[in-house]
């Protein structure tokens, strides 16, 4: 195999992680929502702890991307 | 990349990883972010010089307007330290990384800036799109983080953090499975060493990764498609620059509440 082809598999490899992160992210958001609905109250609250989840779980897709960018 | 610019789909260059050097000074490069930085911190050091000397006791407009965004502020650290004491003690540190970063990151959406050349090298580049930077302001946030916890909890409480010796001793005293379980949190407790050091990396690599992604993919998009979706991009930038602020300033200050532990928490409620 040429290296450059290596380096193009691999690239596509590193962004197959944001597959978890896309499951998490839309798990937690559904969660989110759904307590959200459920307590209306609290919603300023959650919204907030919610992007900063979102923000975590959305890291790992952040690492593939650097990753993707230095192969 | 050089293969979709060989196809005809991206007409300008991607920004390279690394930060180009416009010129030297006594052997020290000066780069295209840090230029920028410089312009930052000029334009807040002249609005703070012209603007906070003409402050009275009767605010009016522009006084209301940046009494409205500190009061904001504050409330979102609040939202996150749960109480204000802790709230109105990091938000020096906080406050200004928050108005620097939304600045930072939405500055290089202003049209032409990043045109301006010199010797055939752009001179100014979005800061938080180069590592770099990045790194470096994680750095001092966590090492400040690290800096307030000693304030608050003492040197000893802080290296009991880390350094389990205490626990080990008293698990022991209760029972033979009770110390094992202590031991067990002894060698957790040197982890969070390395946690530490893992903080500053994720809390840099997001904000760079979120930034530089941004950028090479309007360029990518700017060359592939009509105007249309691109111009859906820049507007969709705004809202990432600020959202990536707002959550670097959050988990900052979650750490800061990470590193104080929950007996604070509890007797604030």
């Amino acid at each position: 195999m040429e290296a450059e082809a290596a380096q193009f598999l691999a690239k596509g490899m590193a962004t197959l992680s944001m597959f978890g992160s896309a499951i998490g992210q839309g798990y937690l958001v559904g969660k989110a929502l759904e307590a959200m609905g459920r307590n209306p109250d609290v919603a300023g609250q959650l919204f907030t702890r919610m992007i900063i989840g979102v923000a975590l779980v959305e890291s790992t897709a952040i690492y593939a991307l650097v990753v993707f960018f230095l192969v | 990349m050089d293969f979709l610019k060989q196809i005809g789909i991206i007409e300008r260059d991607i920004t390279p990883l690394d930060p180009t050097p416009v010129f030297h000074i006594g052997g020290f490069p000066i780069t295209d972010s840090t230029l920028m930085i410089l312009l930052i911190t000029l334009i807040f050091t002249a609005i703070s010089f012209f603007l906070i000397r003409k402050f009275t006791l009767r605010p009016n407009k522009t006084q209301s307007f940046i009494e409205m965004i500190y009061e904001e502020s504050v409330a979102l650290i609040q939202q996150i330290t749960n109480s204000k004491k802790h709230a109105e003690r990091i938000f020096p540190i906080v406050g200004a990384m928050l108005i620097y970063l939304v600045f930072a990151n939405l500055i290089s959406l202003i049209p032409g800036l990043e045109q301006i050349t010199f010797d055939g090298v752009a001179v100014f580049r979005s800061p938080t799109a180069d590592f770099n930077t990045t790194f470096g302001l994680a750095f001092g946030a966590v090492i400040a983080i690290n800096i307030l916890t000693i304030k608050e909890k003492g040197i000893l409480a802080y290296l009991g953090n880390f350094f389990k010796f205490k626990e080990v001793y008293q698990g022991f005293r209760k029972g033979i499975s009770d110390g094992f379980v202590a031991c067990i949190n002894f060698f957790v407790g040197i982890l969070d060493i390395i946690g530490e050091i893992a903080k500053i990396i994720s809390l840099a690599l997001r904000l760079f990764g979120n930034m530089y992604a941004g950028g090479v993919l309007m360029i990518i998009l700017f060359g592939a498609l009509a105007l249309f979706v691109p111009a859906l991009w820049l507007a969709m930038n705004i809202f990432v620059g600020v959202l990536q602020a707002i959550v670097f300033v959050s988990l900052v200050s979650a750490y800061y509440m990470l590193a104080l532990g929950d007996e604070e928490e509890v007797s604030q409620e």
